[in-house]
């Protein structure tokens, strides 16, 4: 990434060097194959070869498929998972294998914030003891100090600190997304990978999460990894958005280079699959319907892994792999990882591939009937 | 006359915390062919009216009147109800996963339904029946998936197993409850798609409960707001969009991210939705509203009609004649900007 980020920064600080840096990360899960004996292992390539940049100050969005791998590339980031290659780089210290006793004083540094509001809480412990665990971990303020502290990140984050002693069950789930950012924010990290922070949240209160973690961003020069499937709620939130399918980048770019120039084809079809709400604006454009379902990572597709979906696919994309670089004369901050890319005002809707049909996925039924 | 008339629905269901209101005088119509969206956040009732109608509340307490081709589905005996329900009405929910029995095929559960309606029809035929339909709705090799188990198919190719499902008997009316929140947005599109083809296809009037405004915009003819178990709005989209009244409605469109490349703060709607056991008095949107007036917190608006236009109701105390409307919000925004600016002043001042 160069520096000719366009665009602006909604409240960065003196942004600019590298504060984590991802080379070639892969993760792969065992799975059992049919034959219980002599079975030959198969792997999920949940990640397979990623590399990524997110500098100080800024916010990374990733969007991409349910199982494009996009949640386990954040649990690989802070570590919650071991990975199988590649190398983590935060703040400077490789962390891809350190192990736990090493990695604790790095984990102050980076933080998550889960889908889940519900699912992520105790329900049986008051909200004090919660916000209060990184001190307790960390063996830092103890008695009246911790409780001072986990009332100011209370306070921080919009919720009443003399409910402190409240379970979990007594707040809404906005309430809940704000105990999560809470505790995230103990040590004031320097990252903070948010894994879907909003899509369990209604619309108007998913707006005051949103407004709250970029103040909080603006006051505290926090970095954001934001995964999120929302595309609308990534662009306003993102300085540049990487684009995953089957755990490979296709796509990465500032953000309103994305969505004003995406090169991918699979970027184009997301980005026009979102309903807009505005009813004069969304009948005007031209909807990409993909055909079928994302394969198995299990066996994913040779060459370009969108190939089977892919309206312009040809032969050389079931052939090559392609790589992720600038196209079409892109900036360096923009890469597409695609051997036909999309030019400016193409229409791929009505594109045909010229692979054979065995090598794609047939959707009879919607792909005549559109 | 309408396909479906719903009239002054109330719900409520008895539980150890109290008596939770979830629908409080609730009236709609749909006509054939037409598509109906109800928005709403978690708790405004629109899940429980629907359901409701349908006979699958059990346990609470109902009054009001469902007209459904002048048949009043409140008051059906159950025998009647389940000769409707499915045949005539059909549904769709929001978890595909779990509408699908896991122990049994997909193309079993779609013929058993078939075959409890249409006792004339063979297994044979209704299992091709079974198999056209998943053809209709863009399963591939339907003729192979038809024994596959919901496990084997993907969220996308489930729910649109459940259209098929729900599709099966050419039902009058279709009732999808959050039929693509679940679902991808790639994937999204092609069920919304399928949903639109087989609508224009067959003349099925749908009722769309979402929350997603962007979904409701693109698919529906007329819509209602919800808020607290009563209907805030209603009117067709584009005057819902463009020409909202009821400040609800304004601030769920204000709490969207703009679709441009501008990046302004987004305007939440403060505070929380209101617990369905203590409801505030009068509005129920009051605690939260902008333009909140002395009257809203102790009379209950009716919906009533706004001037400019009699299919456009709002249930609000803001003056109906526009000039009036467009005065007194100048007026409230003005005072709302300079709270604002005092608030975010020493956050500006920092940055």
């Amino acid at each position: 990434m160069s520096t000719d980020m366009t665009a602006p920064a909604p409240g960065a600080t003196a942004a600019g060097d590298v504060l984590l840096k991802i080379e070639n990360l892969v993760k792969y899960f065992p799975v059992q194959s049919g034959k219980l004996i002599q079975g030959r292992r198969d792997f999920v390539h949940a990640v397979d070869g990623v590399d990524l940049e997110v500098r100080r100050g800024e916010t990374l969005g990733l969007v991409g498929e349910t199982g494009c791998g996009k949640s386990t590339l954040a649990r690989c980031v802070t570590r919650l998972h071991d990975i199988t290659a590649g190398r983590i780089i935060f703040d400077g210290v490789d962390i891809s294998t350190l192990p736990p006793r090493q990695m604790r004083p790095h984990r102050r540094e980076m933080q998550m914030i889960f889908q889940d509001p519900y699912g992520s809480l105790n329900p049986r412990r008051r909200v004090g003891s919660i916000i209060g665990d990184p001190f307790a971990i960390h063996n830092i303020a103890s008695g009246a100090d911790r409780k001072r502290r986990v009332q100011h990140l209370m306070e921080l984050v919009g919720l009443n600190p003399e409910h402190f002693n409240r379970f979990p069950a007594e707040f809404s789930g906005g309430q809940r997304q704000r105990i999560g950012v809470a505790r995230a924010l103990a040590f004031t990290p320097k990252l903070i990978v948010c894994d879907e922070p909003v899509s369990a949240l209604d619309v108007s209160i998913q707006a005051q999460i949103i407004n709250l973690l970029s103040d909080l961003q603006r006051e505290l020069g926090l970095t954001y990894i934001f995964i999120a499937h929302d595309l609308s709620v990534v662009r306003h939130v993102s300085n540049s958005v990487a684009v995953m399918y089957l755990g490979k980048i296709t796509e990465q770019a500032p953000v309103d280079q994305l969505w004003d120039h995406p090169r991918h084809p699979y970027t184009d079809a997301l980005l026009s699959a979102v309903p807009i709400p505005d009813p004069d604006r969304g009948g005007a454009r031209e909807r990409i319907i993909l055909v079928g379902d994302v394969p198995s990572p299990v066996n994913p597709p040779s060459g370009c892994r969108f190939h089977p979906r892919c309206p312009k696919a040809r032969q050389q994309c079931v052939d090559e792999v392609p790589e992720l670089e600038p196209r079409l004369g892109d900036a360096t901050a923009h890469i597409a990882a695609c051997h036909f890319p999309v030019a400016d005002g193409e229409d791929i809707s009505k594109s045909k591939p010229s692979i054979g049909a065995d090598q794609r996925v047939i959707e009879s039924g919607v792909a005549s009937g559109s | 006359m309408a396909l479906l008339e719903v009239q002054d629905l109330h719900v409520s269901f008895r539980t150890a915390d109290g008596i939770v209101k979830a629908v409080r005088g609730v009236s709609f119509q749909v006509d054939r062919g037409q598509t109906l969206g109800i928005v709403g956040e978690s708790g405004s009732g629109k899940s429980v009216a629907t359901q409701t109608i349908m006979g699958l509340t059990r346990g609470a307490r109902v009054s009001g009147r469902a007209l459904f081709e002048g048949d009043d589905l409140l008051t059906m005996k159950h025998d009647q109800m389940q000769d409707t329900r499915g045949a005539k009405v059909g549904m769709i929910f929001q978890d595909p996963l779990s509408s699908l029995h896991p122990f049994y095929k997909v193309g079993w559960q779609i013929v058993e339904m078939i075959r409890l309606h249409d006792h004339q029809m063979s297994k044979a035929q209704a299992r091709q029946r079974a198999v056209d339909l998943l053809k209709l709705v863009g399963i591939p090799q339907a003729d192979m998936r038809v024994d596959d188990f919901p496990h084997q198919f993907s969220g996308g190719m489930r729910q649109r197993a459940m259209i098929a499902m729900a599709m099966a008997l050419n039902p009058m009316l279709l009732i999808a409850d959050e039929p693509t929140t679940a679902l991808d947005v790639t994937v999204q599109a092609q069920v919304l798609q399928v949903i639109i083809r087989l609508q224009q296809e067959f003349g099925t009037a749908v009722i769309l409960i979402t929350h997603d405004l962007g979904v409701i915009a693109e698919v529906a003819d007329d819509v209602i707001v919800m808020y607290g178990g009563q209907v805030m709005e209603q009117a067709d989209r584009l005057t819902i969009f463009n020409h909202h009244h009821h400040p609800y409605t304004e601030g769920l469109l204000d709490s969207l991210p703009a679709h441009s490349a501008e990046r302004v703060r987004l305007r939440p709607i403060p505070g929380q939705p209101p617990s369905p056991i203590t409801l505030p008095g009068g509005c129920p949107f009051n605690p939260r509203c902008a333009y909140v007036m002395d009257r809203c917190r102790k009379e209950v608006p009716p919906l009533a009609p706004t001037d400019t236009d009699s299919t456009h109701l709002s249930a609000c105390w803001l003056p109906r004649a526009k000039a009036a409307r467009g005065e007194l919000r100048t007026k409230m925004l003005v005072q709302r900007a300079a709270t604002e600016q005092l608030v975010q002043a020493p956050a500006q001042a920092e940055a």
